[in-house]
């Protein structure tokens, strides 16, 4: 690997940067000693504070609920219809173009519709998280199955097999590259809107969480989350990098 | 009827031209037109409440109405438009920059890249409490945040467009003994302008989403704000028409960029 000729493993530049930006916040911090700007060592402490209180890990939990919910119906949804519009080049060429401009807007203004019609609660947040994540999917998944081999097409349609097995043997396989990063981006993209959600209005939740301590000034118990947050976030982002690393891997068709 | 009694399936056939006798950009106007009609006619019905849904018609006619208003134009379009342009600018220049010094030294590229790539991961949103705490509600927080947001996914394009620079031409600028500010500004630059451009287009993109979700969270004015007070006030017809006004804003601001840099790509030339 040419990566290590340069020195060392590849691992300690960004654990020096990690450990550099660490070293000036606490040194800042320590010099401002101000209320609004807390060390390292308070976010964590108050941190724990909040592990250990119920209501605080009951809404982690419904935040964790409510994602994983969304989640997977954003995977499953935008897969499935992606693929199906995929197949047909005129319907694409003709849908696409909405749906893209539908994605550059910014959906965080259209959370007040759900709010109209779904209510205050889990079922409009995770509506919201679910848009947020079903249409970067579905336009993945469409330019995924545009891109599969026409031969592979031409091969499945002399074989005369049918559609099912032309999803299940030809189709799947090869998107199975693009939905495993379309995974990994959406995964991103649902937490995103799960937690703006919570933010503009909730009851529980990591955003309300947030929001209820801006308005406590509570700054340490706010950088405590923060944290918290990047990690959740964080665990299920590696290990989903790992997956699509692996099914690259497998089903990648290279030339 | 003849492509019906085909054995082929249409998976394999030529794309057709027309179906039903229009091509494919009349029926995506078809399917716009279909949506806004049954909007306009499932509002028009009774079936809904005003306070929930009001007729497309109506929306459209308020946001014009909008326009004519100074304390909107000045108070809150303004204000967003200037905020975008402001982050925007810092993260593409501040991005690109970043990008350069990555290519150019190993060790940056190193450190830098893991956090880069888990980025869109993280909700940067979560940091906008933080902010608002530490400089208060006004416009910084949001231009630091817009900035930040929109910063990596210009630094991730530019690197990718500082990297395609094909060895051999490195190779020829060694061979010249350029300056590195030759080599940046007559091949890293040139080179890498297509992936640069596509990284700013997003980071418009991108810069637009971040402020007007701060906006919308929590702010004192624009555009963001003025939907989030208009649903807090129960005024449906100014909250869909600030929707309205903001969507048609964000798809015109990142038509009019895509349109502005593509004259710049060498690519599509």
């Amino acid at each position: 690997m040419s990566a290590r000729r340069a020195g060392g493993p590849a691992w300690i530049p960004p654990l020096v940067l990690a450990a550099a930006i660490v070293a000036v916040w606490t040194v800042t911090a320590a010099l401002a000693d101000s209320a609004v700007y807390p060390g390292p060592g308070q976010a964590l402490e108050s941190l724990r504070a909040d592990i250990g209180d119920t209501r605080f890990m009951g809404s982690v939990a419904d935040t964790a609920r409510v994602l994983l919910l969304s989640y997977a119906a954003a995977i499953g949804v935008g897969a499935i219809t992606g693929m199906l519009l995929g197949l047909s080049a005129f319907w694409s060429r003709a849908a696409l173009p909405v749906v893209y401009a539908l994605n550059s807007v910014p959906k965080i203004v259209l959370y007040p519709i759900f709010l109209l019609f779904l209510g205050i609660g889990d079922l409009s947040r995770g509506s919201f998280a679910f848009v947020s994540g079903v249409l970067p999917m579905f336009l993945i998944m469409v330019e995924a199955t545009a891109g599969v081999s026409r031969l592979h097409l031409k091969m499945s349609a002399s074989l005369g097999m049918s559609r099912w097995s032309l999803l299940r043997r030809i189709v799947v396989p090869s998107v199975l590259p693009s939905l495993a990063s379309g995974m990994r981006l959406c995964f991103g993209l649902t937490l995103i809107g799960l937690l703006l959600a919570e933010m503009f209005s909730g009851s529980s939740g990591l955003g309300y969480e947030l929001l209820r301590n801006l308005s406590l000034a509570r700054v340490e118990n706010i950088i405590g989350q923060v944290i918290l947050i990047g990690v959740l976030a964080l665990v299920p982002t590696l290990a989903l990098q790992q997956l699509e690393l692996r099914i690259r891997n497998r089903y990648e068709v290279t030339a | 009827m003849k492509a019906r009694s085909s054995v082929v399936p249409s998976y394999v056939r030529p794309t057709p031209r027309r179906v039903a006798g229009l091509p494919s950009p009349a029926w995506t106007v078809v399917l716009v037109a279909g949506l806004v009609v049954a909007i306009e006619l499932y509002a028009r019905s009774g079936a809904v409440s005003r306070l929930d849904l009001i007729p497309v018609s109506e929306m459209v006619s308020r946001s014009v109405e909008l326009l004519g208003d100074r304390d909107f134009v000045v108070g809150a379009l303004l204000r967003s438009v200037l905020l975008i342009c402001a982050s925007f600018t810092a993260s593409a220049v501040a991005g690109v920059a970043v990008a350069y010094v990555m290519a150019r030294s190993r060790w940056v590229h190193r450190a830098v890249k893991p956090y880069v790539n888990v980025f869109y991961a993280l909700p940067i949103f979560a940091l906008y409490p933080v902010m608002v705490v530490m400089f208060g509600t006004g416009v910084v927080p949001i231009i630091l945040l817009a900035t930040l947001f929109s910063v990596v996914i210009v630094i991730s394009n530019a690197l990718v467009g500082f990297e395609s620079a094909p060895p051999i031409v490195t190779k020829l600028a060694l061979s010249l003994e350029m300056s590195r500010s030759q080599q940046l500004r007559k091949i890293l630059l040139p080179s890498a302008l297509p992936d640069i451009l596509a990284g700013l287009k997003l980071g418009l993109a991108y810069a637009i989403i971040a402020v007007l979700a701060t906006e919308f969270i929590l702010a004192t004015t624009g555009l963001g704000q003025v939907v989030n007070r208009a649903y807090n006030n129960f005024n449906t017809v100014d909250m869909y028409a600030g929707i309205v006004f903001v969507s048609v804003f964000a798809l015109l601001a990142n038509l009019a960029l895509g349109a502005a840099l593509n004259a710049f790509d060498w690519r599509r030339r």
